[in-house]
């Protein structure tokens, strides 16, 4: 009684999620039901996938094994790493570390959630698909920070 | 779609071994914080440097309540997910400063380790209008002991305060800088960002010679 100019309420509860248009053909087979570890309890069929919540993904985990991993992490993937026996989402993944890429890159490409990526990342790497490149050294050096005020001054 | 056939330049090392130093492949990363209260316009500060429009991540965020409605102890630490926009600068091969746009709920003081591990500095970024809503990223960082510099952005080329009472207001101390930018400007940005990583450079060097 409302809104009768709605036939069959369109309005999706929009999950406060990573932009849209990041939803491309060929980068989004995150949440394709393949091989989810478990039947996802109770996703509404007409709600959208990116409200599954995200940790189901991992299996219920939520702190990976790899504290050292960050957002900036870089990752990239091992020869010969295209494994049958993984996950749509790890697959993503291995697919899309060819070139070197951070793992804040790889949530926001997947739309994954920075936590969830980082434990598959883990775990990748567990599993000798990915190489992660995980720095010692807190703090950077005086040298590169000189290469980066360098490489600033250089910006116009 | 996106193969790559590894080029042969690109040699990827097969040792996983943590912190194993590689000469080849991927860049250092290297990151600042982009920090402020809602709509202050850190998106457009990170937007108008980076080299790749922003993407945006969600990731956990602890929160300690404080303040008026402080629900009492049973309540004091919550986790909540925030979207962050982030970009990325090429400075050379070898070598990437990527920029976390991270918000600072008023009303919340907010730890995250994550983010500050390994951070050269951060840019606050304020609003003169709504100056209270950089307090906790100020907080954070003063205990973090992460070098930081405030930066008021001036929408319109004016400001609202300026900037000693702008420093009085956060009571800072005197070797943090407080400087006037214009988020919507590449160089002004850049010119930002300078100043954040002379205060990392000073930084380093303290670390170095102790």
């Amino acid at each position: 009684m409302t809104n009768p100019a709605e036939p069959d309420e369109p309005d999706r509860p929009a999950a406060p999620a990573v932009r849209p248009f990041l939803r491309t053909p060929g980068s989004g087979p995150a949440y394709a039901p393949a091989s989810a570890p478990e039947p996802a309890p109770a996703v509404p069929p007409g709600e959208q996938p990116a409200s599954l919540r995200p940790f189901v993904i991992t299996s219920g985990r939520v702190a990976g094994q790899d504290a050292g991993i960050g957002l900036e992490t870089q990752v990239s993937a091992l020869p010969g790493a295209t494994g049958a026996r993984l996950s749509p989402e790890q697959r993503a993944i291995v697919q899309l570390c060819g070139e070197p890429l951070s793992v804040a890159e790889i949530s926001a490409r997947l739309r994954l959630h920075f936590g969830v990526a980082r434990i598959l990342v883990g775990d990748l790497r567990a599993a000798g698909h990915l190489d992660v490149h995980v720095l010692e050294n807190d703090f950077p050096d005086p040298e590169t920070i000189m290469r980066v005020i360098r490489g600033l001054r250089s910006i116009s | 779609m996106d193969f790559d056939p590894y080029p042969d330049r690109r040699v990827v090392g097969t040792a996983r071994v943590p912190g194993a130093p590689q000469k080849t492949t991927p860049p250092v990363p290297v990151k600042i914080i982009v920090a402020g209260g809602f709509g202050v316009g850190k998106t457009t500060t990170v937007g108008a440097i980076s080299e790749i429009s922003p993407l945006t991540t969600e990731a956990e965020m602890t929160l300690e309540a404080v303040g008026v409605d402080d629900p009492g102890p049973a309540t004091a630490k919550t986790t909540t997910t925030i979207a962050m926009d982030f970009g990325c600068v090429t400075i050379d091969q070898t070598l990437k400063l990527y920029l976390f746009g991270t918000p600072g709920q008023s009303r919340f003081s907010f730890m995250w380790d994550d983010l500050v591990r390994g951070a050269l500095g951060a840019l606050v970024v304020v609003d003169t209008s709504r100056i209270d809503d950089c307090y906790p990223a100020v907080d954070y960082f003063e205990r973090a002991g992460l070098p930081f510099v405030v930066g008021v952005n001036t929408f319109n080329g004016q400001l609202g305060y300026n900037l000693d009472e702008v420093r009085w207001a956060l009571a800072i101390r005197d070797d943090v800088p407080v400087l006037q930018f214009d988020a919507r400007y590449r160089a002004s940005v850049r010119d930002a960002l300078l100043v954040v990583l002379d205060q990392a450079l000073d930084k380093a060097m303290r670390m170095r010679s102790s």
